[in-house]
């Protein structure tokens, strides 16, 4: 495949995901695996690249959580039919995470965002989906052992859950990082509840996890 | 340093200097306090109560020692009224840490417009509480029967429903002294023909009872005339939990994260709220709290339980398990309600964690139950509950608009108070606005003062509807920044906004906005109204509905055609738009009035189906679809005229 028809792949899958395209996205893809591309290329720099995008809107307002779910819609359109096609690269291996939403909440929306960003980006997404029992994260974190656990409330009653789970987690195996998120959640509650770090948004849960994962890699060193 | 400041129940907040005084702070932010004296700490007026205790979901921890020391010459001020815990004056108080402000009726200026009148209804009389005027034979050695039985006894002779009566115990303890002292001649109140409940010496005619209504942001009461069913007087007031948190999210968690006193310090409130309904009302219409004997009361889910006392944890989270759904009745002295003692407090029954005693209120008032015809019942409040169906199926949902709709989490919104703006106009060529103040029959000219404080819910629907229509937003809800207007700009944060006021029209010192995130907030809120009547009907496998009944005493306010332009529901012929009022207060009258109707107010309540929204596989897609303007997809043909062309086809 030529230098330049991968770019030209590239970019039909980013402006996909910009302007949730669906059919563009699955077409393009279709396209890249019958010509053999690098499909976790095409993954990074078209998809989490669009993405990107997408996530750059979103904080400049231009963009909302409507948009956004689309875009994670023809984001995963094209990302299914890539994904058996990645091969696991040395070195370029992002982290695990153990993602759901607390106990008592069924409200999984700004999950679902989330989940679509970090598995655009490489991430190995371990998703319990929602009204996940505390115990159920416990396991599914010793049983990965994924570097970050994601809790997401968007209730306050059910905020509360995330007080107990995170000494549970920690008690298991301290160095795993916890991030936690939601509308009730603020700075304050990372603090009291002794989570590492909260995000408004998911771009920013992103570039929070990359940090963490940073550290983490460095403190094996 | 900057600390934040948080008043309620208006709920505005912001940041102030150290050291800034209270009242200082009300006036940057818009509270309104009152302050006869100019601030010289001796009117006494400006009292305010001081929260105490960490409020999660205002994220702020309050304390008195967060403010400057009380000296001797405002102690002596305070020491005027009777010692209440927290009160300081807003005038003198110096800031120094958050707080959390709690401004009191008395001290507010701008008095809240509550309207929750009474609406009509119509309701075949059959109250639980009857009065009889008996004249007894007077016992003699012949005849040395006990008073009871001789009460019971000739009250059977008269009505042969009045078979095993039982007596209250206090009333009983008065029973001898007031059958010797009126001469025999007595007035048995009877309960559901089962006990008496109160004996009056002589002829008594009147027999009221109270209706209320308690929402999350107002209490409404109505003394009601058992005889003819005519409400004597209107009582309205906040919801004294305001300060405890503005939606029922918050005052549950208040109930959690307070374990020892939550609860009893919220319950406490509502009743305190409660007995001053009973007292202001009675007073006004010539009775004594006493003369009440009995009180129907409804309310949502988590505001009954609270009143109860029950924890309200558990019907907080999934799977949102109510205590009980049947309706309950216990007497008025266990609750410490200063109604008659024997007097019987009947809270109607609830349908789900989500949908609680008002919307079967609603039911009751309305009727879709009864109808041939689909009705789509919108009960408007701090949370959207709708209903679908007829006589055939009844469903019912509730969708977490949260308050953005009635001007809370809105930058400058407000409750509907004097110096709300309350209507706006834009015009699309100039993008200039004009608007309505309340308290102010003109409409602003852009010159003239207007003393605006802020937006208060039906502006905001307004003001949003009137900028998509000038296309100052963007289907998605972007602010439009292709037009040359100085009333659309950035503010120092970079957030996009509308100027609705300019300063010099406002009574705030500052431009009355509104920004992106506001709009955000309303597309949120309406997203999940409308992706719940989508759901909803689709459920019942219908495309349309014949008639939209819009309850929730803020509902009344709303204009039909803003709220179906921005898109709170779906497109349908206005003229089946039916506001019914505050519903859920009607309904309340009407169980007063009426044991037939309580009973059947229990056979819906469980009869209707409740649908968790969230449950549904499509719903974070339709509600994402819901929050465009006035909604990605759908079409409003009978906005002809009234939205852009490629809305309505």
């Amino acid at each position: 495949m030529t230098n330049e028809r991968e770019q030209e792949l590239i970019k039909r899958l980013q402006e996909a995901v910009i302007n949730y395209k669906p059919a563009d996205a699955k077409k393009a893809a279709e396209e890249a695996i019958a010509e053999g591309a690098d499909a976790y290329k095409m993954t990074m720099e078209g998809l989490a690249g669009g993405m990107e995008v997408v996530s750059e809107k979103f904080d400049t307002h231009e963009y909302f959580v409507p948009e956004t779910l689309l875009c994670a819609k023809a984001l995963y359109a094209a990302l299914d039919l890539l994904k058996p096609f990645i091969k696991v690269q040395e070195g370029t291996v992002r982290g695990q995470v153990v993602l759901g939403v607390m106990q008592g909440d069924v409200h999984d929306l700004g999950k679902n965002i989330i989940k679509a960003i970090f598995e655009a980006s490489g991430w190995t997404v371990h998703d319990l989906g929602r009204d996940v029992p505390l115990k159920k994260f416990v396991e599914e974190q010793m049983k990965t052992d994924s570097d970050i656990v994601m809790l997401s409330a968007m209730m306050t009653t059910s905020m509360v859950g995330i007080k107990k789970l995170i000494p549970m987690i920690k008690e298991k195996n301290p160095k795993v990082k916890i991030m936690i998120g939601g509308a009730p959640i603020t700075d304050k509650t990372v603090s009291e509840y002794g989570a590492d770090v909260t995000a408004d948004n998911a771009p920013n849960a992103l570039k929070e996890a990359m940090k963490m994962l940073d550290a983490l890699r460095k403190g094996k060193m | 340093m900057q600390h934040t400041i948080i008043f309620q129940p208006s709920g505005r907040r912001g940041q102030v200097e150290e050291g800034t005084t209270i009242l200082e702070a009300a006036r940057k932010i818009g509270v309104d306090i009152e302050a006869v004296c100019g601030e010289l700490i001796v009117c006494g007026k400006c009292r305010v109560k001081i929260m105490e205790g960490k409020f999660q979901k205002e994220d702020i921890t309050s304390s008195m020692g967060h403010l400057s020391e009380l000296d001797e010459k405002e102690q002596k001020v305070l020491a005027r009224k009777d010692a209440e815990e927290h009160i300081r004056l807003a005038c003198c108080t110096k800031i120094l840490g958050d707080v959390l402000v709690f401004v009191p009726e008395a001290s507010r200026t701008g008095k809240q417009v509550v309207s929750k009148a009474a609406g009509k209804i119509k309701v075949k009389l059959k109250p639980a509480v009857r009065k009889y005027y008996v004249e007894l034979p007077e016992p003699d050695l012949d005849d040395p029967l006990g008073d009871f039985e001789r009460v019971e006894e000739t009250l059977y002779k008269n009505n042969s429903k009045m078979k095993k009566l039982t007596i209250d115990y206090r009333a009983l303890q008065k029973l001898p002294d007031v059958l010797r002292k009126s001469d025999w001649k007595v007035t048995v109140t009877v309960w559901n023909d089962a006990e008496i409940i109160r004996v009056e010496p002589g002829k008594v005619e009147h027999n009221i009872g109270l209706a209320v209504d308690i929402g999350t942001t107002s209490v409404a009461g109505y003394l009601t005339d058992l005889n003819t069913g005519d409400v004597i007087v209107t009582e309205s007031m906040m919801n004294p939990q305001v300060r405890y948190g503005e939606d029922v999210m918050s005052r549950i968690s208040y109930c959690m994260f307070n374990e020892e006193t939550g609860l009893k310090e919220l319950q406490d409130t509502i009743i305190e709220g409660l007995n001053t309904i009973v007292k202001q009302s009675t007073h006004k219409a010539g009775f004594a709290p006493d003369d009440i004997s009995e009180m129907t009361l409804v309310c949502n889910t988590a505001m009954h339980h609270i009143l109860l006392g029950i924890n309200p944890e558990y019907m907080g989270v999934a799977p949102f398990t109510p205590a009980l759904h049947h309706s309950v009745d216990i007497k008025a002295e266990r609750f410490g309600i200063d109604i008659l003692p024997a007097g019987n407090i009947h809270v109607l029954p609830i349908e789900a964690g989500f949908v609680g005693a008002d919307n079967v209120g609603c039911l009751v008032a309305d009727k879709p139950h009864k109808r041939k015809e689909m009705t789509l019942l919108i009960d408007i409040g701090t949370n959207g509950e709708l209903v679908l169906g007829n006589k055939d199926k009844l469903i019912s949902c509730s969708c977490a608009t949260g308050p953005a709709l009635e001007g809370a989490q809105i930058e400058f919104g407000m409750r509907a108070a004097p110096g709300a703006i309350e209507r706006v106009k834009i015009d699309p060529k100039t993008l200039e606005a004009t608007y309505k103040v309340i308290g102010n029959n003109k409409w602003s000219d852009g010159k003239v003062n207007m003393l605006a404080k802020g937006i208060c819910g039906s502006a905001i629907i307004d003001v949003i509807a009137e900028m998509y229509r000038a296309r100052i937003l963007k289907k998605n809800g972007q602010i439009n920044h292709d037009h040359a207007s100085n009333r659309i700009r950035k503010n120092d944060k970079g957030l996009s906004e509308y100027v609705l006021a300019w300063r010099h029209e406002t009574a705030i010192d500052a431009d009355i906005v509104v920004n992106q995130k506001d709009v955000r907030a309303i597309q949120l809120a309406k997203g999940a109204l409308y992706s719940g009547c989508l759901i909803m009907l689709r459920k019942l496998g219908i495309k349309k509905f014949d008639r939209l009944a819009v309850a929730g005493a803020f509902g009344s306010h709303i204009d039909k055609v803003a709220a179906m332009a921005i898109g709170m529901f779906p497109d349908c012929d206005l003229k089946k738009v039916e506001y019914i009022g505050n519903a859920a207060g009607d309904g309340a009258r009407i169980a007063l009035l009426s044991t037939d109707e309580r009973r059947d107010a229990n056979i819906i309540a469980r009869k209707v189906e409740y649908v968790e929204l969230a449950l549904e596989e499509d719903f974070n897609d339709r509600f994402g679809e819901a929050m465009q303007f006035p909604h990605m997809f759908d079409k409003f043909p009978h906005l002809k005229g009234i939205l852009l062309p490629e809305d309505v086809e």
